[in-house]
């Protein structure tokens, strides 16, 4: 008997270097059930903004692709048979990627068209670059398609981790990845799909999609495997959002997006044993009531998140507050913009943290060096410009 | 929970110094600028790179004479750094110095991961040996294609075309450009152009940002930031002309 996929689950998570800037989350992830009955099929996605003054909309089109995969994923699924996996083949190499890519040029159309901007401009899909990774889940098969720098990493029963698919651009320059505001770029996606039919015997466990965020805050490739490996062993919601956190705090400061399927059976029995799953275990076993005491607490704050990240890191403290200046210099001069902040945390933490500690970080559940920056930010931009200006000998 | 447990690092970013140290850079000061300019611009590439800890900028200069050689060969963090003058003698081996940076550039040991590095190569006059062997050699390597190459031309003797191919394709708009070589004719502007290099680029190449491939957007694989606003036509310099 095949072994069936358990429900999905997907995350995305600003970068550290985003947040400090105060950029909005350039990747969007999704995971969902389509179909109904026999025609059921489970999607997962995960969408990377190219960011950079030139893609300026791009958590726009990052959005936008995940509904033009979802949309059109339904739309085929009316269509074709799950059974006819040649079918299924064709729609990942061809059909899919058509039907996205007209789906996503008009949503982006139609929200240009909104914008001021399209009073003096020509609409430019560029402005909302983005890359689109994707994996339908059936039954009897799973497969992917896509294009961009997206990777998607295979987990045996065993906890062997294996790349399956990532970009390979020929004559690559930098940070260059295929986009889905490019034209004529078919082959790109063909060469991203693949369909893949599962057996009793089949050893796949899981499945990791993930945006490049994550391979790249990794020391080398055998690491992002291992990584991969613990993530399916997190609980998803805050536990999977944290450590996303730390993996681009850590790593590459980029946004990371990941989405996450497993099939039902028992667990990898080496991934237990492993050095790190040991460990893991040591842990857990040591730290049970402190565990226990955790999972009981009431869910952090997006400000006490913040809080954690930057104690847990004092190092990055002066970096991530001095370039919030004209933030504390703005809420100095319009107290009322606090008010905002602190309404939705989520939005911006890092401001709201600011925002919460103008009166003075006493109050502040904070470590030391984090307090003592956050007050002498504050002093800083209470001064005026002469008292900022050095002293003329 | 010990999530996440492997190795997770920020990544590194490659700024590569090639420097002419031919008998001419004796003259006039020049050596003794570049090595000031040099010094001068440390604490503020300093700072950019604290103000960007997801990149780890990575510091190394080529001399290059009768020879090149490695002034500063292993890649040192910005914050660690203490520059060692260089001293100026001999011919301009600048075919051998892009060489030498192509075997730097090889991968290994340049990591997938890196940002793309930046190379800046400053001269003064022509190339004594096989500059286009050298150069040939240079951009075969794929980190040098992805490289953000930038060039200073200390005085009006250097050769701006081998500079020009150094750097790549000249932008098809004139004027205002760091895809330029940019001409420094006294030791005010060459400050400005190295301590320009070493903080706003450095800040730019620091910055996680994916590109569409094959797009028209620039002849760069970052988006290069403006120069200074006194510095902005690449032939006009600032103060007297010295060199």
């Amino acid at each position: 008997m095949i072994k069936a996929w358990q429900s999905g689950t997907s995350c995305s998570v600003i970068g550290a270097a985003h947040r400090r800037q105060g950029k909005p989350c350039q990747d969007a992830s999704l995971s969902c059930q389509l179909g109904s009955g026999p025609q059921q099929l489970q999607l997962l996605a995960v969408s990377d903004g190219h960011g950079g003054s030139r893609y300026w909309l791009s958590d726009i089109g990052s959005n936008q692709a995940c509904n033009a995969v979802r949309e059109s994923v339904e739309a085929a699924l009316q269509q074709t048979p799950l059974s006819d996996r040649d079918q299924w083949l064709r729609q990942l190499q061809l059909e899919l990627p058509e039907a996205i890519q007209q789906r996503w040029l008009e949503a982006v159309q139609r929200d240009w068209q909104q914008r001021p901007e399209s009073a003096t401009t020509p609409f430019s899909s560029a402005v909302y670059g983005c890359t689109l990774g994707f994996v339908l889940l059936a039954p009897q098969w799973w497969g992917c398609s896509g294009i961009g720098d997206w990777d998607l990493v295979g987990i045996s029963a065993a906890g062997e981790a294996n790349l399956l698919s990532e970009e390979t651009l020929q004559g690559s320059h930098g940070e260059a990845t295929t986009s889905l505001c490019q034209a004529d770029v078919m082959v790109a996606w063909r060469q991203r799909a693949q369909l893949q039919e599962l057996r009793a015997s089949d050893p796949l466990q899981a499945l990791v999609l993930s945006t490049d965020g994550i391979r790249k805050s990794c020391a080398t490739d055998g690491d992002f495997l291992q990584l991969c490996g613990q993530m399916i062993a997190l609980e998803s919601g805050d536990p999977l959002k944290q450590g996303l956190v730390e993996i681009t705090a850590q790593g590459s400061g980029d946004d990371v997006s990941v989405a996450i399927v497993q099939r039902s059976g028992p667990r990898s029995t080496r991934l237990a044993l492993g050095p790190a799953a040991l460990a893991i275990a040591i842990v857990a076993a040591g730290a049970g009531g402190w565990w226990w005491w955790q999972q009981r607490r009431p869910t952090p704050s997006p400000i006490e998140r913040e809080v954690v990240q930057l104690c847990a890191a004092p190092e990055r403290i002066k970096a991530s507050l001095s370039q919030r200046k004209q933030q504390f210099q703005q809420l100095l001069q319009q107290p009322k913009a606090a008010e905002a902040l602190l309404k939705e945390p989520e939005r911006d933490p890092l401001g709201a943290l600011i925002a919460s500690s103008a009166g003075g970080s006493a109050t502040l559940q904070a470590c030391p060096p984090l307090k003592a920056a956050l007050d002498a930010q504050w002093r800083m931009a209470r001064k005026t410009p002469e008292q900022k200006a050095p002293a003329q000998p | 929970m010990p999530f996440p447990n492997v190795r997770l690092s920020n990544r590194p970013l490659h700024f590569i110094y090639l420097c002419d140290c031919s008998g001419s850079m004796a003259a006039q000061g020049k050596m003794q600028a570049l090595n000031q300019a040099i010094r001068q611009s440390l604490p503020g590439m300093a700072e950019v790179a604290e103000q960007n800890p997801e990149a780890r900028v990575l510091v190394r200069a080529v001399r290059f004479a009768d020879g090149a050689a490695w002034h500063l060969a292993e890649p040192t963090p910005v914050q660690e750094l203490q520059w060692r003058d260089l001293e100026a003698g001999g011919i301009t081996a600048m075919g051998e110095a892009l060489s030498l940076v192509a075997d730097a550039l090889q991968s290994p040991p340049m990591e997938d991961r890196a940002l793309p590095p930046v190379l800046v190569l400053i001269s003064d006059g022509q190339p004594t040996d096989d500059f286009d062997a050298g150069l040939s050699r240079l951009m075969r390597e794929p980190w040098a294609q992805k490289a953000v190459r930038l060039a200073i031309a200390m005085g009006h003797d250097a050769d701006l075309e081998v500079l020009q191919q150094f750097i790549g394709p000249e932008p098809a708009r004139g004027g205002k450009s760091p895809r330029r070589p940019l001409q420094a004719s006294n030791a005010t502007t060459l400050a400005q152009y190295i301590q320009w290099a070493s903080t706003a680029v450095v800040g730019a190449a620091s910055m996680p940002a994916s590109r569409v491939a094959q797009s028209e957007e620039s002849g760069s694989n970052i988006p290069l930031p403006d120069l200074p606003p006194t510095l902005l036509d690449p032939t006009d310099d600032v103060g007297p002309l010295v060199w």
